[in-house]
């Protein structure tokens, strides 16, 4: 085995299980999420041999899947336009219909409403309240401040709660 | 089933997952270089296409003075134009393509998402 590819097994091993619940929460089923996947790891394995080492391994293998996820946002939003569809009531009928979703009603309330933010708070949001990065981790990874990553998770929330009308909503 | 209290995964899923990616050196990165090495081509094509697009719509906006009668004279000046570009300005049009253009053209072919989002994607890292 050569050394990337043990390198990369490592990345596998300590990054699949983490990525895969990000990814989850971002795409809403476990079927969306199974392929992103192997395509964020297809990715971070085509790149691996220009990681130059200025970022940390860890930042680098999320920015990878965090650009990635909103790359298939995007493509799913063409999709939908394709099939005269919206994309919002597509997420809302395949979270209402994904057999592995075992929580309360108001949790899947919960998911629908994020589902339904722009692509970007949503990922703040999922990025913060599910995963629990800090601000500032999720800044390295976005690139973005950590004053507007808190001012887009504050508008996010406060969608939220516009949008949840018992605004009672647990973990 | 295992996950977090909202949301779960089958029973054996992460372990199997980790065996999927695992296999990804080995598979390689076949895709991404053969749409690498076709990519050039695409574009030509779909260049190709477009000017053959354009050829024939042209011809059909013109086709029809032609079977009246001084038509015929225009349509045979219009075919011995040996540049493009300038058969488009005699009609009033001018067209400069765009690797936009050409995107846009691949999107209305019949080439996947997938497949653009590779084209469009490959130099993102």
């Amino acid at each position: 085995m050569s050394e990337l590819e043990q390198v990369f097994n490592g990345i596998v091993q300590d990054y699949s299980e983490r990525l895969y619940w990000h990814v989850r929460r971002m795409t809403g089923t476990h079927e969306d999420a199974d392929d992103l996947l192997q395509d964020i790891f297809l990715k971070i394995w085509t790149a691996l041999p220009t990681f130059r080492g200025e970022a940390q391994i860890y930042t680098w293998v999320w920015r990878i899947a965090t650009n990635e996820t909103l790359n298939w946002l995007r493509r799913e939003k063409v999709r939908a336009a394709l099939r005269f569809s919206s994309v919002d009531a597509e997420m809302e009928r395949r979270i209402q219909a994904d057999p592995f979703f075992n929580g309360t009603e108001a949790q899947r309330k919960l998911m629908t409403a994020v589902a339904k933010l722009p692509d970007k708070q949503r990922q703040v949001f999922v990025m913060r309240w599910w995963d629990e990065l800090s601000y500032e981790e999720m800044a390295q990874i976005t690139g973005t401040s950590v004053g507007a990553l808190k001012a887009s998770y504050h508008i996010a929330q406060e969608k939220l709660r516009l949008n949840l009308s018992d605004g009672a909503v647990s973990k | 089933m295992t996950g977090k209290p909202d949301i779960s995964v089958p029973e054996g899923y992460f372990q199997e997952l980790r065996e999927k990616l695992e296999a990804i050196p080995a598979r390689g990165a076949a895709r991404p270089a053969f749409v690498k090495r076709v990519a050039p081509y695409l574009a030509y094509a779909a260049s190709l296409a477009v000017l053959a697009v354009t050829g024939n719509f042209i011809l059909r906006q013109t086709a029809a003075p032609a079977e009246e009668d001084t038509g015929w004279d225009y349509i045979s000046s219009l075919a011995q134009s040996r540049d493009p570009a300038g058969l488009g300005e005699e009609l009033g049009e001018t067209y400069s393509l765009t690797g936009e253009d050409i995107y846009q053209y691949l999107v209305e072919g019949n080439l996947s998402l997938e497949q653009l989002e590779t084209l469009r994607y490959e130099e993102d890292y």
